[in-house]
């Protein structure tokens, strides 16, 4: 965990792709988009299952590990309307279980517009962009809110690391900025899209089981 | 007018009454077509090839008596659906004077909605088609029948198809009309190659026999070589032999016609292109550039200043290396190395197309070693070593995508299709094991036992009859078919709407708004990026960066290198039989005495320290890829010993290792750096295999029908189905890693990416050589070159010249000492 401080408040960008805001016991989490394997296999794309477990297991773990009383979903829970397939629904329903205590909330993102929310069984609350939270604005995509910070995710952010000879390595990033954070894409079986960070803007990349600042000239 | 035999008689006649006789090879084909055998017809260059089986077919298949047009008869698949209508043209020709009632109709990605609906009720006797638009004809559910007629298939440009995936499509779909009509005859048009008679064998899939036919006995063949004025002693590739600028523009001058400038890759096309404007600024409209990233109107109206004459040069890629038969031009210049002797030849075929004249092709060498390369291409086209394009062996993904194109185009049986798909060469060893995988794979998803959910691309009715079920599968399968990788490519459009072409997503990721940058000739400036178009506006001339693209780079074929390594050993002995070897003296003087010209059985290894660190310079002469492969096998081994990281550099002659603590490289040849033991499974640990596999799986993905590249036009509704090949690769390695498309990754990587034959060939003959182990105060002329390609990938352009143009001086004023 790499701790930082956001609109005056300490919080932990986690290797596991998420954000820990402790003095609330809050854990935000961006793009999860389960189901998504299967809406692929729906529609005659074969991927194999596997991925929503994993991703649900990181979430077991960081639950374990840290202090957590309420998990934030920013956008993008579930992927398509066809990933709410009984499997899916059932192993979220499983996760749910395990966790009764905790509170979840869901900030709806574009895919939930289309996927549709949560069944009310998994007992997540599903609101609109941008939530307040204290200092904090949930949102799905970056934007400025009005007085408060926002935490975001949509993009899912990478940054390009290039070395000599050529080397390159593109890895999920947070991407921080003056009134919002962008978070990395939390779920196993999402895409990352590169990002060019603005003057300002600064750069952590999450690589392995370390989060690390990236140096950036200022002319970049 | 109708005596029995008509056709024949009217051919006859119509070659007569234009003046023209059949050559001994057009009667040879036309023999064979009408006791319907099949074949292979080869030549180097030019013309003629169309019409001996054009006209073999008329003779065998057309009815002088018919009223109306006959049923599609004979199909004809060309590589570039440009050449489609020129070709349609060739066939039309002939037909009214025979007094033939036949129609000719092309098929392509290009052909209108209207035209389509016209084929849709019934089609021409003769259809011009792509190998991609064929199997899109396969997956209609009436193919048999529309198929009926089919007495002839004509593969031209076979040797563009042979060694590819695109090929092995073909092979399929020919498998397909075979077994519709066993009598079918197929003839396929080829330049020389060095495996003809396994080009025949692919062709034809398991059927014996076939003719080969050797097309037009070549014209003489020159390939000579531009001197330049001076002769570095300390060549380095990179500044792209600009100095030799002016002695092209001569040679353009002095050429009366057309010439065509060949580069090796795009970029070089638009850095020459440029060059030439810059010194000749009167030229512009005179001289054009043509390569495969232009708009089509673009390439269509140079190709039409070519035809009519009215340019005096194109600059261009391989792009126009089709098409032999249409664009003859005055003059060729080959711009850097030549890479291979097949290729050098079939561009000298363009030119000297006028009777007695000979065809010519003159090398210009943009760096000294280059002039071996232009004497090296010119002894093995003499000696007729000619390389060979092997032929894909059974690639799953292609397999895959036919399942499904045949699932649709009326179904199938297993035991049936499986006996088809092995009658093609590619799939004639495909196990029980790897069927019953792709079609669960179609079927199921994954393996049998791990059936993905809710999946389903092909269904299996009662009976066992496989079939596609979903209208959506249906169409999405049928916008994907084909096995052409495009890299992710943005349009580039000017502000006010024109198209300009293509660049690679990568380029325009790496630019800022307002950025200048060279394409099309032109100098643009970045306005915005909006979906996958980057809008542009024209700047004023000046600097900008040029566009890479990142097709491989072409290493240098092994019989090229053979020769350059012949001439090599006989320049050691001051036996210099070729003008352009004798001519490069000055180098030679200085590399023999800092350190030895490798003999023939020898391998050379030199080292050396400069400020830099300690360098290890190899020359195997195996061209860049097996070299890529050998220095991190080296690397890697030598690091097994005692950690330490290397910078690398490679070429077409060797490669360097640089590391900041000496290496005694004595104790670990001796060790067995060299050792061909556990050779596989070295070279892929020392590559990071994976990383380079999951790249390549790329196009394994887009061809298996993993990854959908959308709707034309409706981009945003499919998003959601989305997602890059790299993810699919890495959830197939983490939830199915028995899946064989990883597999086959795996292997292309090796055979194709590394060569890996190629290295161990290499590797054999560097392990039976006789080591030559040389210390050198200071860089060679052989190891000059490496250090600076290593150099140019680390500093922008301005930083290279100058740090080049210090180590120059530098060298110079020791070789004068």
């Amino acid at each position: 965990m790499l701790e930082t401080e956001l609109a005056g408040e300490r919080v932990g960008l986690l290797p596991e792709r998420a954000l820990l805001w402790p003095r609330e016991a809050t854990l935000f989490v961006a793009d999860a988009h389960f189901g998504k394997d299967a809406a692929f296999r729906a529609h005659g794309v074969p991927v194999p299952a596997g991925a929503d477990g994993e991703t649900l297991a990181v979430l077991d773990t960081l639950v374990a590990r840290h202090d957590v009383a309420r998990i934030v979903f920013l956008g993008d829970f579930l992927h398509a309307r066809a990933a709410r397939t009984a499997a899916t629904l059932a192993a979220l329903a499983a996760w749910r279980t395990r966790h009764g205590g905790l509170r979840v909330l869901l900030v709806r993102g574009n895919h939930d517009r289309h996927a549709g929310d949560p069944p009310p069984a998994l007992a997540i609350d599903a609101v609109a962009e941008p939530h307040r939270l204290g200092p904090f604005a949930a949102c799905h995509e970056p934007a400025d809110c009005d007085g408060a910070y926002a935490l975001a995710g949509h993009l899912h952010p990478a940054y390009v690391l290039r070395g000599r000879a050529r080397q390159a390595a593109r890895l999920p990033c947070f991407l921080l900025g003056a009134h919002c954070a962008v978070l990395p894409a939390f779920g196993r079986f999402t895409g990352t899209h590169p990002v060019r960070p603005a003057p300002g803007e600064r750069v952590f990349v999450v690589a392995g089981d370390a989060v690390m600042a990236v140096p950036l000239s200022s002319a970049a | 007018m109708n005596a029995p035999e008509d056709v024949a008689t009217r051919v006859e006649a119509w070659l007569a009454a234009r003046g023209w006789t059949a050559f001994p090879f057009q009667r040879e084909v036309w023999e064979h077509v009408a006791h319907g055998r099949s074949g292979l017809l080869h030549a180097t260059t030019g013309a003629g090839k169309t019409y001996a089986v054009w006209l073999g077919a008329l003779r065998a298949f057309a009815d002088v008596a018919a009223r109306g047009a006959a049923p599609l008869t004979v199909l004809w698949l060309t590589p570039m659906r440009a050449l489609a209508a020129d070709t349609a043209r060739a066939l039309e020709a002939p037909l009214e004077a025979l007094g033939l009632v036949w129609t000719v109709g092309i098929r392509t990605g290009d052909t209108s909605g209207s035209q389509r609906a016209k084929q849709a009720r019934r089609l021409p006797s003769a259809l011009v088609t792509t190998p991609e638009s064929l199997s899109l004809l396969l997956t209609r559910e009436d193919a048999r029948e529309r198929f009926a007629g089919l007495a002839m298939v004509v593969v031209d440009e076979w040797h563009e198809l042979l060694g590819n995936k695109r090929g092995v499509q073909t092979q399929l779909a020919l498998a397909r009309l075979a077994r519709w009509n066993p009598r079918l005859a197929v003839w396929g048009l080829s330049a020389t190659l060095g495996n003809l008679d396994e080009a025949l064998a692919v062709l034809l899939g398991g059927r014996a026999g076939g003719a080969l036919v050797r097309g037009r006995v070549p014209k003489d063949l020159v390939i000579d070589a531009l001197m330049p004025a001076t002769i570095e002693r300390f060549p380095w590739g990179g500044h792209m032999g600009r100095n030799m600028a002016d002695a092209v523009i001569a040679e353009i001058e002095t050429t009366e016609g057309s010439t065509l400038l060949f580069t090796n890759t795009r970029s070089q096309a638009e850095l020459w292109y440029q060059a030439l404007l810059d010194r000749r600024p009167d030229w512009a409209g005179t001289i054009a550039l043509h390569h495969g990233s232009l708009d089509r109107e673009l390439r269509d109206w140079v190709e039409l200043g070519l035809k009519d004459g009215s340019l005096k040069a194109v600059v261009c890629t391989s792009s126009l290396d089709l098409g032999v038969d249409f664009l003859p031009v005055a003059r060729v210049l080959q711009l850097g190395s030549p890479k291979g002797v097949a290729r050098l030849m079939q561009r000298a075929g363009r030119s000297g197309h006028a009777p007695g004249r000979t065809s010519r092709v003159t090398c210009v060498p943009t760096h000294s070693f280059e002039l071996v390369e232009a004497a090296a291409a010119r002894r093995a086209a003499r000696a007729q070593a000619i390389e060979s394009r092997r032929p894909p062996a059974k690639p799953l993904d292609v397999l895959v995508q036919h399942l499904v194109t045949i699932a649709l185009g009326g179904g199938f049986l297993s035991p049936e299709l499986l006996d088809e798909v092995r009658a093609t060469h590619a799939y004639r060893d495909l196990t029980d094991t790897e069927w019953q995988w792709a079609l669960a794979f179609v079927v199921h998803g994954g393996s049998t036992l791990g059936a993905y959910p809710e999946y389903c691309r092909v269904a299996v009715e009662d009976g066992g009859w496989h079939t596609v079920r979903e209208a959506a599968i249906a169409r999405r399968h049928r916008m994907s078919v084909g096995t052409i990788m495009s890299d992710a490519s943005m349009e580039l459009r000017y502000l006010t709407g024109g198209r300009i072409g293509h660049v690679e997503e990568s380029f325009v990721s790496m630019l800022k708004k307002g950025d200048h940058f060279l394409f099309a000739g032109r100098v643009l400036e970045l306005v915005r990026i909006h979906e996958m178009t980057a809008y542009v506006r024209r700047a004023k001339p000046g600097k900008g960066v040029v566009p890479r693209w990142q097709g491989a780079k072409m290493p240098l074929s092994s019989e090229l290198a053979e020769a350059v390594r012949e001439l090599l050993d006989r320049a050691r002995t001051g036996d210099y039989p070729e003008p352009e070897v004798a001519a490069l003296a000055p180098l030679f003087a200085v590399q023999a005495k800092w350190s030895a010209i490798p003999a023939a059985d020898e391998l050379l290894v030199e080292t050396t320290r400069t400020r830099e660190g300690h360098h290890f310079f190899c020359f195997p002469f195996g061209g860049r890829h097996v070299h890529i492969g050998l220095a991190h096998l080296f690397a890697w081994r030598a690091a097994r010993e005692r950690p330490g990281s290397f910078s690398m550099s490679v070429n077409d002659y060797g490669f360097e290792l640089l590391s900041p603590e000496p290496l005694d490289w004595d104790a670990h040849i001796a060790a067995g750096l060299l050792s061909p033991a556990d050779l596989d499974d070295h070279v892929l640990a020392s590559l990071n295999a994976g990383e380079l596999a999951r790249r390549r799986f790329r196009e394994v993905a887009r061809i298996a029908g993993l990854v959908f590249q959308g709707y034309p036009g409706q981009p945003k509704r499919t998003r959601h189905l989305q997602a890059s090949s790299e993810l699919f690769f890495d959830v197939f390695a983490k939830y199915d890693p028995g899946n064989l498309l990883l597999r086959q990754a795996g292997l292309e990587v090796l055979e194709q990416e590394l060569e890996l034959s190629r290295l161990r060939a290499v590797l054999a003959r560097m392990n039976g050589a006789h080591l030559r182990l040389v210390r050198t105060a200071r860089p060679t002329p052989l190891a000059f070159p490496l250090m600076v390609a290593r150099i140019r990938e680390k500093f922008s352009n301005e930083k290279v010249a100058d740090r080049v143009a210090r180590m120059l001086a530098e060298l110079e004023a020791a070789a004068d000492a």
